[in-house]
């Protein structure tokens, strides 16, 4: 073997140790200067922005950082130096720079050789790194989209929303490089913050310029972004992060994909709030919907389960409580020689107007059934109302006491639908001559009285029964209910006539208010 | 919460295991690999990563731990991670880190297939 095939020989197999490892630079350039002539040299590659760098060099050797000029296309020997190009195919990839000793043109035949195979050998690897950056990102955007989907099933499965704003802000901060984030939560006016990792620089000023612009802001040229957050036809929240780590160690601005990437995590907050929100309303409408049983049983409770039964006086009732519980009441009480009758109705709906019945209740039940006359019942009863009430609660009531013996019918109305009497055939109204009970504390009610000889009728109703609405909006109104109660009958009879009446003008239109009827007859 | 990364070494027989805390991002990705490739550079060839107190890992970290994986197999050696979150556990398999170096549930089990 001559002396040229086996330096050459020798010299391809350190080339060819450096294709099992990674090709650095210092040991493709340590292996011309070890196995030429020349024993001091640099080695330029072509980097990414397609400038010829400086890849490795000799101590002592002289060489700029990036080559200006375009290298040669073929070797050049000159004195005391050559240039030998790195190719492959026609690609230019990168130049050696030798020098200092002496050669022959054998020499130069071993360099165009062994660059030949370093231009092989640096065109695969790059080819590698670039299938292998390659699917590195195929692999980045799989993670993406994953992240996002698995968001997506943590925002179906959880109501958590403390869980899931960490979730978010972690593979948000994952997915885009960041080494900061913040998630704020809109608190009246401003924003307030709510989950964060690390400090994000965004201001009050900022965020509110936001809020203005209903855009992202983007601050410190570029290295911290906040975005939107939109819910419920409104900005609810905002999601910001900071400090985008490049890959040498530094701090760069968000591109666009993390910032496309930022307002996807932004939506899927909204709608995770979104969610979180209609939950919190759902159960606020579930303890609403337990108020209002808890009231109907309340006034179920109170509102008599039976009628009495008394000598020579029949007696009907209606009570139909609307969906949602109203304030009517009724009760009957026996007396000595008759009966008194009551229909209330107080202001406001559901608890409050629940409790207020029950107080009523309870206030009525001591004052009538201690034999007070009507009057003085219904002025203690004012009193005790006003005192013990809200201020803009109050009850219009009518309270009729029959006597069989002495043929008379005394009564209060406080503010309440008129009542009515039909005595041979002729009906008269018995109308309010007071305010309601507890709007005014010095109010004071009289007892009227009026002839009622055997055969007559008493109907008291609540304006659920006259205020009745058809679909349309139209009333029931007091000329039907009185051409109801002109027609002689029991008065079960005409309670369900009454009611069959309101049932057909209302149709399908839904019941607002409770409705409440008594009707008593003498024989 | 911070975003800072520890690490902790702990020598065993056969190896070393390294404890992470904080952010697996470019900065405590150096500091893993420094960890790592002194370890390596003093002879270590079974590398155990407990990563029970982080929560978050970026694709500049995973490009670095992909990075001491290949050294170690250079040099014949082996890589383990143990403890990881759901997420980055599924991270790991989407990143091709589970190609490469094994995923374990706990620590007690890594270091018993480890043999460290």
């Amino acid at each position: 073997m001559s002396l040229l095939v086996r330096r050459f020989a020798e010299f391809l197999n350190d080339l060819q140790q450096l294709e099992r490892t990674a090709a650095r630079s210092e040991a493709i350039l340590e292996a011309f200067t070890r196995h030429t002539p020349f024993p001091a040299g640099a080695l330029y590659l072509r980097d990414r922005d397609a400038n010829l760098r400086l890849a490795a060099k000799s101590q002592q050797f002289v060489a700029p950082d990036i080559l200006a000029d375009e290298p040669p296309t073929e070797v050049i020997a000159a004195a005391d130096r050559v240039l030998v190009p790195l190719r492959s195919g026609r690609d230019h990839l990168g130049l050696l720079a030798l020098s200092g000793g002496e050669y022959s043109d054998e020499d130069l035949e071993v360099l165009r050789a062994a660059a030949a195979f370093v231009g092989t050998l640096v065109a695969n690897q790059r080819m590698s790194q670039e299938m292998r950056e390659g699917d590195f990102q195929l692999k980045y955007r799989l993670w993406e989209l994953e992240s996002l989907y698995d968001i997506g099933l943590s925002i179906a499965g959880t109501l958590n929303i403390d869980e899931l704003a960490d979730e978010v802000l972690f593979r948000m901060i994952s997915l885009i490089n960041a080494r900061r984030a913040a998630l704020f939560l809109r608190d009246g006016a401003g924003f307030k913050p709510y989950r964060s990792f690390g400090d994000v620089a965004v201001s009050d000023a900022d965020l509110q310029r936001l809020l203005e612009t209903e855009k992202p802001v983007t601050l410190e040229n570029g290295t911290v972004v906040a975005v939107p957050i939109n819910g419920n036809n409104q900005i609810i929240a905002v999601l910001a992060a900071g400090d985008r780590e490049t890959r040498d160690g530094g701090i760069g601005a968000f591109e666009a994909n993390e910032l496309r990437l930022l307002s996807l995590f932004a939506n899927q907050v909204g709608i995770a709030l979104e969610n979180a929100r209609l939950h919190r309303e759902a159960l606020l409408k579930q303890a609403m919907e337990r108020e209002l049983e808890l009231a109907a049983t309340i006034q179920r409770d109170i509102l008599p389960k039976s009628i009495p039964a008394i000598e020579a006086i029949e007696i009907a009732a209606l009570s139909l409580p609307a969906r949602q519980v109203g304030g009517d009441y009724h009760a009957f009480f026996e007396r000595e020689n008759g009966v008194t009758l009551l229909v209330a109705d107080v202001s406001g709906k559901s608890m409050p107007a629940a409790l207020l019945v029950s107080a009523l209740h309870a206030a009525v039940q001591l004052l009538v059934r201690e034999g007070r006359e009507l009057g003085e019942v219904a002025t203690e009863l004012n009193r005790h109302i006003h005192h013990w009430s809200a201020e803009n609660k109050f009850i219009t009531l009518i309270v009729a006491s029959i006597d069989r013996e002495a043929e008379t019918l005394q009564y209060v109305n406080a503010g309440h639908n008129p009542g009515y009497v039909l005595i041979n055939g002729q009906l008269e109204q018995l109308k309010s001559h007071g305010l309601p009970i507890g709007m005014l504390a010095q109010s004071k009610y009289m007892t009227q009285t009026r002839p009622f000889p055997a055969g007559s009728t008493v109907v008291l109703y609540s304006d659920g029964i006259t205020e009745a609405e058809d679909e349309a909006t139209a009333e029931f109104g007091n000329d039907r209910l009185e051409a109801l109660v002109r027609t002689a009958c029991s008065p079960e009879e005409m309670r369900d006539r009454i009611a069959a009446a309101v049932r057909e003008f209302v149709g399908a239109a839904p019941q607002y208010d409770d409705e409440t009827l008594v009707i008593a007859r003498t024989r | 919460m911070t975003e800072e990364l520890k690490v902790a070494v702990e020598r065993k027989p056969q190896g070393a295991i390294l404890y992470t805390k904080g952010y697996i991002n470019n900065v405590g990705g150096e500091e893993i690999a420094n960890r790592a490739y002194e370890l390596m550079d003093g002879g270590v060839r079974t590398l155990l990563l407990n990563l029970r107190e982080t929560k978050i890992v970026n694709s500049i970290g995973i490009s670095i731990l992909i990075e001491i994986i290949e050294k170690m197999m250079d040099k014949g050696g082996k890589i383990g991670f143990c403890c990881l979150t759901p997420v980055i556990h599924k991270t790991f398999q989407i990143m091709g880190l589970a190609n490469y170096a094994s995923i374990y549930d706990n620590e007690e089990a890594a270091v018993k297939e480890l043999g460290l």
